[in-house]
């Protein structure tokens, strides 16, 4: 209780001197390309496999029942509508997360933060305001991309090695999800951008000083921003499609 | 002293059960170097805290530049910082930034009536008052302990502040890159005549660079004068502090106290 109260000062003082300010000046673009660039590698491998294995169990599971067709029902509606967005949250978590954290924690050792303050720059805006526009601008193309690349690598598996039919498995995901879906999707990365942004970011303002504080909010920040993550879906999906 | 640009009026800060300031008064003279003096933990990078509004005391005021920085509004507090400069202890240096970049940095914030060219002109000037010429497009990775306190050093003077303010600038160096620190300060302030504060545990850089000296000792302002007053005085805890060795001129020998060997 003690840290959601104080992360919602945070976001509430980060709110008071920064929501009507302008970003630094070409900071968003920097940081957006930062966050994209490092997150692309391990979130295509990860959802590449996710993929594959969705289509494996939705054959295992369907197959006995004589529902193979169904596989790609299976895969468009939890790769669409959960996985992906979920995936992509955890992958800019563990990577773009937890770099925010450190790069902060470490700032605040060096003394970087009061040096911005006596400096008469105010740390929330010049720190947290460009990590969150640029993040909520990739966010919703991570999960676009992530979508896009679990679904195919589901039906390579699917018509490669478990031999099901192409255009069945296409027209069963096509008629299983819409266009709402994917921007449900889009949402969720929206909104997953934000709570990963200010998680990771408030865990190094908070780190205590020193090597340990570095790896204590490198570490809060993945915890924390996942768990956050994981339960924002579920109630995300809950109002969606409960 | 009515146009001391640092005024402490009664300034007591705790931190728990510690108390870390207790009641201390204390003014900065105008285009003087103060340096406050003191053991370590004894409250001096507090105090230094206090003046840029880092940390507000329990009780007492803090003004600086007729700014009360413990009650005045935010903008009223980031208009006054414009106006210092200060040198952190390793430098406080931006990483992702060249040399350059980190000294130039108050001036792309605050001064945008400068074109980039002005811009970089000035902050070449104030590289080379550093001694350090030509290291613009230096990495800081790349800068020694000495260099970067430069560095630091020319960001804290480069948007021409009214007071700067230095922690602990010999900390870390070794005794002749120390030296240089205090000639540069000593320069500076010839040349700049602006207010300079001087935390400080270093007695020979302090008496080599101070007008008036500060002591604290557990929260407690226990000495305060000019140097020359201070280092007179019989206080134990100030002689226990500046040494059995320092040398005193005579009464009527203007120059400055020194150490044995210490020119």
């Amino acid at each position: 209780m003690h840290f959601l109260g104080s992360l919602a000062w945070f976001v509430v003082d980060w709110g008071r001197a920064c929501a009507l300010r302008r970003p630094p000046p070409g900071r968003v673009f920097e940081e957006a390309y930062a966050i994209g660039v490092k997150s692309l590698p391990v979130l295509l491998t990860i959802s590449v496999f996710v993929g594959t294995n969705l289509a494996l169990q939705g054959y295992n599971a369907f197959v006995p029942l004589g529902g193979q067709r169904l596989v790609g029902m299976f895969v468009a509606l939890a790769g669409i509508r959960e996985l992906a967005p979920i995936i992509a949250a955890a992958m800019v978590a563990a990577k773009a997360g937890t770099e925010m954290a450190s790069q902060i924690a470490v700032m605040k050792t060096r003394e970087q933060i009061d040096a911005l303050e006596v400096m008469a720059v105010n740390p929330l805006w010049w720190l947290v305001t460009p990590r969150l526009y640029g993040i909520v601008l990739v966010m919703p193309a991570l999960t676009v991309i992530a979508i896009f690349t679990m679904l195919l690598a589901s039906y390579a598996v699917a018509t490669l090695q478990l031999g099901l039919n192409g255009a069945v498995f296409l027209e069963f995901a096509r008629n299983a999800t819409s266009g709402a879906d994917l921007l449900a999707g889009i949402v969720k990365g929206f909104i997953f951008g934000i709570v990963i942004c200010f998680v990771s970011t408030y865990c190094g303002f908070a780190s205590t000083k020193g090597p340990e504080g570095v790896g204590q909010a490198t570490n809060a920040a993945v915890v924390i921003s996942s768990v956050a993550c994981v339960s924002i879906n579920y109630l995300v999906s809950q109002v969606l499609y409960g | 002293m009515d146009d001391a640009p640092i005024v402490f009026d009664g300034v007591s800060k705790r931190f728990g059960a510690l108390t870390v300031l207790d009641n201390v008064s204390l003014t900065f003279p105008k285009g003087k170097t103060t340096a406050v003096i003191g053991p370590s933990g004894t409250g001096k990078s507090v105090l230094l805290k206090h003046i840029v509004g880092l940390l507000h005391p329990d009780s007492g005021s803090v003004r600086v530049l007729g700014v009360d920085m413990a009650r005045a509004r935010p903008d009223a507090i980031y208009a006054t910082r414009k106006r210092l400069g200060m040198l952190f202890q390793d430098g406080a240096l931006f990483d992702s930034l060249c040399v350059g970049d980190n000294v130039a940095f108050p001036l792309m914030q605050h001064r945008r009536d400068l074109s980039q060219r002005q811009q970089r002109e000035r902050v070449e000037e104030v590289l080379e008052m550093v001694e350090l010429p030509g290291l613009y497009d230096r990495a800081t990775s790349a800068l020694s302990g000495g260099q970067r306190k430069r560095v630091g050093l020319a960001r804290a003077i480069v948007n021409e502040p009214e007071i700067v303010l230095f922690d602990e600038p010999n900390s870390g160096l070794d005794p002749m890159t120390s030296d240089a620190i205090d000639a540069l300060i000593h320069t500076m302030k010839a040349r700049l005549g602006i207010t300079f504060v001087v935390i400080s545990h270093d007695i020979v850089g302090t008496i080599n660079v101070a007008d008036h000296i500060a002591m604290l000792y557990q929260g407690k302002l226990i000495a305060h004068g000019t140097t020359a007053e201070v280092v007179r005085m019989e206080h134990p805890i100030l002689r226990r502090f500046l040494g059995r060795n320092l040398i005193l001129p005579e009464a009527d020998d203007p120059s400055p106290p020194h150490l044995p060997g210490v020119p």
